[in-house]
């Protein structure tokens, strides 16, 4: 009796067990070993045992000498998760709404990309974007190529190899990131509360900004973490469709790590991404109000 | 004569997967000759780099009839500082790494010799050795031919794409710097490429240019980036850049480009008039093989003309091998036409402009990477 009792109270430890277990050993560990990395001090290049000594220079020295990549990325990931944001809701929206019994194979297609390696998708887009694709000559014929050199966006009569066209690859290589949460949060929202804000006078913009935008928050702040984070890390975006002056952290760890072999440099900047994601994120967690999280 | 996928080609794109090396030293643990049955000789080596076909009849087929030992061929390099990153931990902690001979590029050759990690070549058990070209005999990466023996050559200059250009023929690093070429000109990220032809253009031997020589070539590209004369620096994936037209004209590899202008006859390769760069891929022997012996076989039996101008007839690159133009010629076929290629078989006149990169010091080593991958990579 007390035997079952016991085992009883120990489920719950047991089923998180292998949870724990995993992160415990492939997070947390590596974790840690990065952290004494990025204070660790190598003597010379080719030393490939550096010495732990709480060298926090390490993290003076990467954020004086990769501020701007660190910046940029931060920027580029934004403006693509505004993008993702501005074109994934509509779609979602759209789904959810007209969808009908069509709604599980219009987001069936939503991921459908991803049966292509990121790399080939990235890769495919610099066909896209050459110089004289069907695509570039159309932008450069009405005029948007102009306004995008007006604004700064680019120089040069060009797409590819810019700022413009990193960005549009990360929009483009994480928008099923944004839709997907937003359309599971907009999908439990009852449509019959549309019809009450009609009986309630209420015009179709009020009933969206009082009442469906409020309740699919959970999915616009998901959705936007799951954006934002892995895009402000993404190096494969900056690499091929970026130019002279477009490269992001994930491109400067890359060559801290395997071409310079600074390991502890590596480490700090890891480091640093990562606490100032942190700080990002419960900032935006703050502002949209963390109980919409857990409604 | 059949178009083959030259590595380098095969390659475009690949140098971006590199981070997947940070993860790959677990792989590559501990693990003595003998531990899987039989003896086998272990080579790691780049993709497409050797002749497959026909089955039975290429050259580790044959190497494996002639001798009794079978080759495990693996194309674990993509990128020799990714591979560097990769076998390091192994090397460092003094155990031996899954491979008999691997075959990094030949400024790698001293870097490894110096930290330790390499077997010296048995010379005496390779009596084909003297078959090795004498433009490569105590080369500067090697001066006493201890550590390796070429694979395949290369040289390193200029591609340029005529339609891009405006019918304009390129012949000198100057061009591309010139104003009309202003934002499609690509350099290689590829160090010693890059700043050896520059030095070059300054007057510079890059066998003996001082470091500041070097820094002088970083600043005439930090100059010219800010400008806006470039358009991007790359790896192998300047070819597609250079067919679409987004490059008129970057730094390029030989092989690359004679593979290339056979589909795109407005596409050209030149080794500049000032002087080119010429590499290696060379054949060493990590620390703790214990197969000497086996190792010994194959390089001598690669180093025979016949065999070695199989492997050229297949991969298209400079051979190190004496003999293999009149092997090819004997052998007759699509074989014989490419006895008569330039690219194959450089005339001495351009042979006499190409140099290789000198060795650096840890510390020269540290300065210029820093300084260039500063500028490459912002």
């Amino acid at each position: 009796m007390s035997t079952r009792v016991g085992g009883r109270r120990l489920t719950p430890y047991l089923l998180v067990g292998p949870g724990v277990a995993w992160l415990g050993v492939f997070f947390l560990v590596p974790l840690w070993n990065l952290f004494v990395m990025s204070l660790s001090t190598k003597r010379s290049r080719y030393d490939f045992d550096p010495a732990f000594r709480w060298d926090w220079s390490n993290y003076g020295d990467v954020f004086g000498a990769y501020g701007t990549q660190l910046g940029r990325s931060f920027l580029f990931a934004g403006v693509a998760t505004l993008a993702c944001l501005v074109i994934g809701y509509p779609m979602a929206y759209w789904v959810v709404v007209h969808g009908g019994r069509f709604r599980a194979a219009l987001v069936g297609l939503v991921i459908v990309p991803f049966f292509t390696s990121f790399l080939l998708r990235t890769i495919s887009w610099t066909v896209l974007l050459a110089d004289e694709s069907v695509i570039v000559r159309a932008l450069r014929a009405t005029g948007v190529l102009a306004v995008l050199r007006t604004v700064g966006w680019i120089d040069g009569d060009r797409l590819l190899d810019t700022p413009v066209a990193v960005v549009g690859g990360l929009t483009y290589n994480f928008l099923p990131f944004m839709v997907l949460p937003l359309y599971v949060s907009l999908e439990r929202i009852d449509l019959r509360l549309l019809d009450a804000c009609g009986d309630l006078y209420a015009s179709g913009w009020s009933a969206f900004r009082r009442v469906v935008l409020p309740l699919s928050l959970p999915g616009v702040f998901a959705g936007s973490l799951l954006t934002f984070i892995p895009a402000t890390g993404d190096f494969v975006n900056a690499y091929f469709l970026g130019g002279t002056s477009s490269r992001m952290i994930g491109n400067v760890v890359q060559d801290r790590f395997l071409v310079q072999l600074d390991q502890p440099g590596a480490a700090a900047i890891s480091f640093l991404l990562m606490a100032v994601i942190t700080v990002a994120v419960l900032v935006y967690a703050r502002v949209l109000g963390t109980e919409e999280l857990t409604s | 004569m059949t178009l083959h996928t030259s590595r380098r080609r095969f390659l475009g794109g690949l140098a971006a997967v590199a981070a997947g090396g940070v993860f790959a030293p677990s792989l590559l643990t501990a693990c003595g000759n003998d531990a899987v049955g039989g003896r086998r000789l272990r080579v790691a080596t780049w993709p497409i780099y050797i002749d497959v076909e026909p089955e039975g009849e290429a050259t580790l087929d044959l190497f494996e009839k002639a001798t009794g030992i079978p080759v495990d061929w693996n194309e674990d390099i993509n990128d020799n500082l990714e591979y560097f990153a990769k076998i390091q931990p192994t090397l460092s902690a003094g155990k031996t790494i899954r491979a008999d001979i691997i075959t990094p590029t030949y400024w790698l050759v001293p870097r490894l010799a110096d930290l330790g990690w390499l077997e010296p070549l048995p010379i005496d058990a390779i009596p084909n050795a003297k078959n090795l070209l004498p433009g490569l005999q105590r080369p500067t990466w090697d001066p006493e031919g201890r550590w390796s023996l070429p694979w395949q050559t290369g040289t390193t200059g200029i591609a340029y794409n005529r339609k891009a250009t405006g019918g304009k023929e390129i012949r000198s690093m100057d061009d591309l710097f010139h104003p009309d070429l202003a934002g499609k000109v690509g350099f290689l990220t590829e160090m010693r490429d890059t700043l050896g032809l520059l030095m070059l253009a300054d007057g510079k031997n890059p066998e003996t240019a001082s470091v500041a020589d070097a820094e002088r070539a970083i600043e005439r590209l930090r100059k010219a980036k800010s400008d806006g004369q470039i358009r991007k620096f790359t790896g192998n994936d300047y070819q597609d850049e250079l067919t679409k037209g987004s490059f008129a004209a970057c730094v390029a590899w030989s092989g690359d480009i004679a593979q290339l202008a056979l589909e795109n006859p407005d596409l050209a390769y030149v080794v500049p008039d000032e002087g080119g760069m010429k590499w290696a891929d060379a054949m060493v022997i990590p620390k703790g093989t214990t197969d000497l012996d086996a190792v010994a076989k194959f390089m001598d039996f690669v180093y025979d003309p016949t065999n070695a101008a199989r492997i050229t007839a297949s991969v298209q690159y400079i051979s190190p091998v004496q003999g293999v133009r009149e092997a090819l010629r004997a052998a007759g076929g699509d074989g014989a036409a490419l006895a008569d290629s330039t690219a194959l078989f450089p005339d001495a006149a351009t042979e006499k402009r190409l140099y290789t990169f000198r060795s650096l010091s840890e510390d020269e080593e540290s300065r210029l990477s820093e300084a260039f991958s500063k500028l490459t990579g912002s």
